[in-house]
């Protein structure tokens, strides 16, 4: 038995390990299967404004910028480089904002993008889950059918027109909330009230928007959801025997329906570390999909495979957790 | 008396793109069952008996309605008509008088939660547990008292087989040891040997404490082997009654004697006839007697008047003209 749980766990462990080695792999290939050379056009960007360059000097510019960029040797060369030094932590310079590193890059506008998702993501989902399961169960109640319909009103609303029309009326038309950014200039980042209220203002408006659509789906999902849990005898059952409602709401349809939702919080959590391109670029918050945005159309691609490489191993971290977790929630589910 | 029926009506309505549909389902049934006995009704698919018996437990739910009679339960010497309950009183009455065990009952046990979590959630829904381990240790007997492995009571419902899920169920509808136990079916989805197994479950408990057991099915072996009376119900209404002898062995009901002769005898291998045509849609039911455009010996009256029960001997009680033909004439 115990035995069998630790190697249900390395295997899962391994299997993790691999997606993420896969992925990783997949991330260098790319690049380098696209007809644009970095080293070139840094050399082109250099020389656009000179009449002419010495040809050996040239030639040295070449190589060390190929060594700079990792770019020396053959393709299985690069790739072991590669490896070596992303276990030292060190994922190259960015290509656009040289020479400053991906990773320092990475590291600033991380925590902005963690903060304003994790609490966004985790707040609709709560809200969602909890008030679509209250609906499902009392779905012939009047509430519960306007705020369906409010929910199928709001949902399909394309989410860039839905952030901009927030950003409009709240931050131009009636200036409650900032414009952009994510604290007010000028402020000293630290741990005083100034700046934190100020973050709290600012990441106010990118938050409701992703609160309002994400609430949406949640809401609806697990509306429908509970509408197919009530139908199940063990509810049926439990109300003739006269167990009180918000028993049965909480001990059998809510942890019924729960049970798919979780792993969609899990998958969304793993893709914080993608950021949230829109909405950073609507409310210009300068986090992960900001930079990423900006290396796309700089042709970044150190930054661009840095970001991937995040989002890949967070994506592959998520589905290993909620796997290793799910056997509590649901108990039909062995580790095996 | 345990309980009667008096003149129950049950339909279903409901309307689709403005044509509302009434399904009759039970329509006119007069019964009264008595204490310390097995009831069994029996009839095709269809014919009503579930409905008739999730009426009697009270659980009334859009698109069903109630549109006429009574259902009156023997409680502490006092009558109490179901349908005149609150909903609170309702649910007081569930459980500790009335249990009931659903059609399918497979599936009746929450998949997330332990059978001892369930066995909490249905007793609290009736009584404070003060003392967990009392509780506990309470369920642990009541378990091994109907013979059941002490294991299920840990266990998650999905561990268990369906024969003991269902004998789990028949354990957790007599928890309280109620008067009346109404069982739905209790048996159609297993085996025979698990099928022998927990009908002599419900036949022990029945025995030991002396309570009512409504027994619904269309199996008529079951039928033969564990009831004490029998309900014959065809097309929403009962078309016989009696003591389980005499159904078998006197049947008089045209439907009934089709009903038993349909069953296989050992040693006899003539082919079973079948009863021709189909039992009626109960949404637009045959005038007179339900049973008259499949039966071989209909009359004239038969197709313009609902024949009366009327009683022979022994409470054996049909409805039927021609059965009943020295009778009425």
């Amino acid at each position: 038995m115990k035995n069998a749980f630790l190697r249900y766990i390395i295997l899962r462990v391994l299997q993790c390990l691999m997606v993420i080695f896969v992925g990783i792999t997949v991330t260098f290939m790319i690049p380098r299967f696209t007809p644009v050379d970095p080293v070139e056009q840094a050399i082109t960007r250099m020389t656009m404004f000179q009449q002419s360059t010495h040809p050996e000097a040239l030639e040295e510019m070449r190589a060390s910028l190929a060594t700079l960029y990792g770019l020396e040797g053959s393709v299985f060369e690069q790739y072991l480089g590669f490896w070596g030094r992303l276990f030292r932590g060190d994922l190259g310079p960015s290509l656009s904002s040289f020479p400053r590193p991906v990773m320092t890059l990475i590291r600033t506008s991380l925590p902005w993008t963690a903060g304003l998702l994790l609490t966004s993501t985790i707040i609709a989902w709560s809200l969602g889950n909890i008030i679509g399961a209250f609906a499902g169960y009392f779905h012939h109640k009047k509430w519960s059918q306007v705020l369906g319909v409010m929910a199928l009103v709001v949902w399909p609303i394309p989410y860039y027109i839905f952030a901009f029309l927030l950003l409009v009326l709240l931050a131009y038309v009636i200036p409650i909330f900032p414009l952009s950014g994510a604290f007010a200039i000028g402020s000293s980042p630290g741990l005083n009230w100034n700046f934190i209220s100020s973050v709290l203002r600012h990441g106010f408006l990118p938050a409701l928007s992703i609160v309002a659509i994400g609430f949406g789906g949640q809401f609806l999902g697990m509306r429908s959801l509970v509408s197919n849990v009530i139908s199940e005898d063990y509810i049926l059952y439990a109300e003739i025997a006269g167990v009180p409602n918000h028993r049965i709401l909480k001990n059998y349809v809510i942890r019924n329906a729960l049970l798919p939702q979780i792993t969609g919080l899990a998958l969304q959590l793993g893709m914080i570390f993608n950021g949230a391109m829109i909405t950073e670029f609507v409310f210009s918050y300068p986090g992960i999909g900001y930079l990423a945005y900006t290396a796309i159309f700089s042709g970044d691609f150190g930054l661009i495979m840095g970001i991937a490489i995040f989002s890949i191993v967070a994506v592959a971290l998520a589905v290993l957790i909620i796997d290793l977790l799910y056997p509590v929630f649901d108990p039909r589910v062995k580790l095996r | 008396m345990a309980l009667k029926i008096e003149n129950l009506r049950a339909y279903y309505r409901s309307s689709e793109a403005g044509v509302a549909t009434v399904v009759r389902a039970v329509d006119g049934v007069n019964l009264t069952i008595k204490e310390n006995e097995i009831f069994g009704i029996a009839g095709e698919s269809s014919c009503g008996k579930t409905t008739l018996i999730r009426t009697l437990s009270g659980t009334i739910k859009p698109p069903l309605e109630i549109v006429g009679g009574r259902v009156v339960y023997d409680i502490k010497e006092k009558e109490v008509d179901l349908f005149s309950l609150r909903s609170s009183e309702m649910r007081a009455l569930r459980w500790k008088h009335v249990a009931y065990i659903l059609q399918g009952s497979m599936s009746v046990l929450n998949p997330v939660r332990r059978v001892i979590k369930t066995f909490e959630d249905f007793t609290e829904a009736h009584e404070r547990i003060t003392d967990r381990k009392a509780f506990r240790e309470k369920v642990n007997k009541h378990v091994l008292d109907l013979g059941l492995p002490i294991d299920v009571v840990t266990a998650y419902p999905h561990q268990l087989s369906g024969g003991m899920r269902q004998r789990v169920a028949i354990a957790l509808a007599t928890i309280f040891k109620p008067p009346v136990i109404l069982a739905d079916e209790p048996t159609t989805a297993l085996d025979v040997v698990v099928q022998r197994g927990v009908l002599q479950l419900l036949k022990d408990i029945q025995r030991e404490t002396g309570n009512t057991v409504v027994l619904v099915t269309h199996d008529m072996a079951v039928h033969a082997n564990v009831a004490d009376r029998v309900g014959i119900m065809y097309a929403g209404r009962i078309v016989e009654v009696g003591a389980v002898e005499d159904i078998f062995q006197r049947a008089r009901h045209p439907y009934t004697q089709h009903l038993i002769s349909s069953l296989p005898t050992i040693g006899d291998r003539t082919p079973r006839s079948a009863l021709p045509g189909a039992p009626p849609s109960l949404a637009n039911p045959p005038e007179g007697c339900r049973f008259h455009p499949r039966c071989e010996h209909a009359m004239d009256v038969c197709r313009r008047e609902v024949p009366p029960m009327l009683e022979e001997e022994n409470g054996h009680q049909t409805a039927c003209f021609w059965a009943n033909r020295e009778a009425v004439s």
